[in-house]
């Protein structure tokens, strides 16, 4: 057999309802925080499994707006990993700031429920 | 281009990876006590970075290594030991409604999604040696996507100062509703 790009496909949307499920399904902060973070990572290994599977570049298709293909002929350019790389980025800076606010919380209402956060409910 | 077959290594990489990230996913979300979810969110991250070592994907393996196992889990842990006893929420019961809310949006994702999945097979073209290298990465990286780049470092630095900001609260007014807290 030989891989394809549904079997990676297939795992990330498996991980991805696992970290939805998570979310909709725990009442923990930091479980939901967690999940957060499962479904990120799904979304990564799409981007990365799409990159691997893309089709090479070709003459005078650049696939780049206003710039000069940074990659040659006949290869392929790592897009979808970079785009991955700006993903990490942006999971680390939202689970910093998440933690944060949960200790915040957690100060406030001594749990990390989050059906306790009911504070704005009139 | 002729697309190449996976090598025998490749697919059982694959296979293991693939069912120790599944695995390690379920763990996170099923279990109770927020530690155990800690330790099979590493497990999951570690899993992770295989299948992209598998995608040929090598520097994005390193970042992985960092900044989740180095930086995520490890502020997930830190989190967990400073509220103690109080990071496992009793009763995690949620009521039969947003279960099974939960689940049934759950499925139909993962159904409207196997459906888009099935029958997808595009071939996979040659693997140049230099694919997925810093090299590579760091030449669309500084080039086109030099003005993300930049920005996520703004983005970053936002995050630092939000963290502080959030976390180190105003004590005066904590107290105050904190004592609130308690009197209901």
């Amino acid at each position: 057999m030989t891989l394809q790009l549904g079997h990676y496909l297939a795992l990330s949307m498996v991980l991805f309802t696992i970290g939805s499920v998570g979310f909709l399904v725990r009442r923990n902060a930091l479980i939901s925080l967690m999940s957060i973070e499962l479904m990120l990572n799904a979304v990564n290994l799409t981007l990365v499994a799409a990159n691997r599977w893309q089709p090479a570049m070709t003459e005078g298709g650049s696939g780049l707006v206003g710039g000069t293909p940074a990659v040659a002929v006949g290869s392929i350019a790592p897009h979808g990993q970079v785009f991955a790389f700006f993903v990490i980025a942006v999971a680390a800076a939202e689970a910093a700031v998440g933690l944060a606010i949960v200790l915040s919380f957690y100060r406030l209402r001594k749990t990390v429920r989050t059906d306790a956060a009911d504070m704005l409910r009139g | 281009m002729t697309p190449t077959p996976s090598s025998p290594a490749e697919i059982v990489a694959f296979f293991f990876f693939g069912l120790l990230a599944a695995v390690s996913a379920f763990g996170v979300v099923a279990q109770r006590n927020p530690i155990r979810n800690a330790v099979a969110l590493f497990v999951h991250v570690l899993s992770l970075a295989g299948l992209y070592a598998t995608l040929s994907a090598h520097f994005l393996v390193a970042v992985q290594l960092i900044v989740y196992v180095g930086a995520v889990v490890v502020l997930f842990v830190f989190v967990i030991m400073l509220l103690g006893p109080a990071s496992q929420s009793s009763g995690d019961g949620a009521g039969r409604f947003p279960r099974l809310l939960g689940g049934g949006a759950a499925a139909l994702v993962g159904g409207l999604l196997a459906l888009q999945v099935r029958g997808l097979a595009p071939e996979r073209v040659a693997r140049a040696e230099s694919f997925g290298t810093l090299r590579e990465l760091g030449a669309v990286l500084f080039d086109s996507a030099v003005l993300p780049f930049e920005i996520a470092s703004l983005l970053l630095t936002a995050a630092v100062v939000g963290a502080f900001a959030v976390a180190r609260g105003h004590h005066n007014k904590v107290r105050l509703t904190a004592s609130e807290g308690e009197q209901e």
